[in-house]
């Protein structure tokens, strides 16, 4: 029995280090499978305040479209199928937990997810398959279309089955959050002016910290993170990652190991950083801003001069209730984490952690 | 529990994979209390968490050593850290600790990760209105 209680649900922690001069880095690859962008972190050590092109980037996050009740057959509409397929339109089922409730996304490639419990599975009436997380119980079902497929264009026979579906057996409403392409809003004029809808832009809280410890290879030589593997940071990634998080979610590090309340300590060696900048930036964030924001930074350690530590972090945390990420079906077991946590240096080479968690496929 | 594969190409790629690895566990909970005007400090809220082992687990289940990261005095939410390995043993006893100075109280376990860095980035935490 006690064995048992010792037991956790599985995690997995994929821990890459490339360059992003090789050829075959998949660095874009893998920040597109999260699929749902919810907050992206970045840390600036030895930086008071960023420089100007990284503070657009920062600030020009596109915005994003919050429709309260909107019935889930609209996503089928004329219009908007054609808008859907011009690619870049992605949504997300608002303030619906992937472990309770039925969940909605659509993918920038056109494929419309749904996750559903068994009962409203079965009124819909249209082909899924079971949840593989949970495929003996057989209590959430996933529907996965092709919305630019031919099959769903209007008239279509999937088309036709899923509307009859959505309008008749099962009419869906859900918020939903939808972010578009660039020039994207007239398109959906239409569509928005049914309904309560409301433009929400990414929230962006900047913080400055002074006198922050840091683990010692990123004071004095960041790059060897990535040219010796017998670093203690590269060795045991969770060591990095705990520190990091502990700096983002502002916990304290000075503690010694007799306190009572807490014994997290910055791993050894460490030094002080007299100062560095923490921005987070949140909302439902397009890949294209990422990627212009990770470019963006790119350029930033390639021009500032050469210091002790130069070196960046970017964390990207994807939608908990998504019911896609790295690739395949997520599910909540009990955090539903599915985040990366990208470490860059001035030499172009990079660290690069993808977390998922219980009911996930390995990440890529 | 753990597999890697490793490729040494000319260019520094590596890649590892790692399966249950986490040494910790990161919860962030709430407690709740009747009185809605009851103020605990961190020190009292970590002993009231040991009390709770206590009576679940006896002496030895109070000897879980487990950390309190960080305390908010005034919505009582706490980010603690416990070994992988007692996180069952912790849950189960922060679930049934039900009264609090004879007032009825009760733990809201708002999240569990086995990642620090995921309870900075909740998404079920995201208010448009």
């Amino acid at each position: 029995m006690s064995a048992d209680l010792e037991r956790t649900p599985r995690n997995l922690l994929v821990s890459e280090r490339s360059s992003f001069l090789d050829p075959k880095n998949r660095i874009s690859s893998q920040l597109v499978q999260l699929h749902f962008n919810y907050k992206v972190c970045v840390l600036l050590p030895e930086c008071s305040s960023a420089p100007s092109h990284l503070d657009s980037a920062l600030n020009t996050f596109s915005s994003f479209y919050l429709i309260r009740n909107l019935p889930l057959y609209e996503l089928l509409d004329t219009h908007f199928l054609e808008t859907v397929r011009h690619g870049g339109v992605s949504g997300l089922s608002y303030r619906t937990r992937l472990d309770e409730d039925n969940c909605v996304a659509l993918m920038p490639n056109g494929r419309l997810s749904l996750s559903l419990d068994k009962d409203s599975f079965e009124l819909l009436g249209v082909e899924g398959k079971p949840s593989r997380f949970n495929h003996r119980a057989k209590s959430r079902f996933v529907v996965c279309v092709d919305l630019t497929d031919s099959s769903m264009a209007p008239g279509g026979r999937g088309h036709q089955r899923l509307v009859t579906g959505l309008t008749s057996r099962l009419p869906l409403k859900t918020d939903f959050l939808m972010s578009l392409p660039a020039g994207g809003g007239a398109s959906v004029q239409a569509l928005l002016s049914r309904y309560d809808w409301s433009e929400h832009r990414p929230e962006v809280i900047s913080c400055s910290l002074t006198d922050l410890l840091c683990p010692s290879p990123l004071t004095s030589d960041p790059s060897s993170l990535t040219s010796d593997p017998s670093s203690p940071l590269t060795s045991d990634p969770h060591r990095l990652l705990e520190w990091l998080g502990a700096v983002h979610a502002a916990v304290s590090c000075e503690n010694s190991s007799s306190s009572f309340l807490s014994s997290l300590v910055c791993p050894e060696p460490n030094k002080k950083l007299s100062h560095a900048l923490s921005v987070s930036v949140c909302g439902l964030l397009s890949h294209q801003d990422v990627q212009k924001l990770i470019q963006e930074i790119r350029v930033y350690l390639s021009v500032s001069p050469p210091g002790p530590a130069s070196w960046a972090s970017v964390t990207l945390h994807g939608f908990v209730d998504s019911p896609v990420s790295w690739g395949g079906e997520h599910g909540v077991l009990r955090g539903g984490d599915n985040f990366l946590s990208l470490t860059m240096f001035p030499d172009q080479s990079y660290l690069l952690h993808l977390a998922g968690g219980a009911q996930d496929t390995c990440p890529p | 529990m753990r597999r890697a594969d490793k490729k040494d190409e000319p260019a520094v790629y590596q890649r590892v994979v790692l399966k249950n690895a986490s040494p910790y566990h990161y919860l962030k909970v709430c407690l709740v209390v009747e009185d809605d005007s009851t103020r605990l400090s961190a020190v009292e809220l970590k002993q009231f968490i040991i009390t709770g082992l206590n009576s679940l687990y006896g002496e030895v289940g109070a000897a879980l050593t487990f950390d309190l990261l960080k305390y908010d005095e005034d919505t009582l939410t706490a980010l603690l850290r416990v070994y992988s390995r007692g996180l069952v043993k912790l849950w189960s006893s922060l679930t049934l600790l039900g009264s609090y100075q004879n007032q009825a109280c009760a733990f809201r376990v708002l999240q569990v990760s086995p990642y620090l860095l995921a309870l900075t980035g909740n998404s079920r935490e995201l208010q448009l209105d």
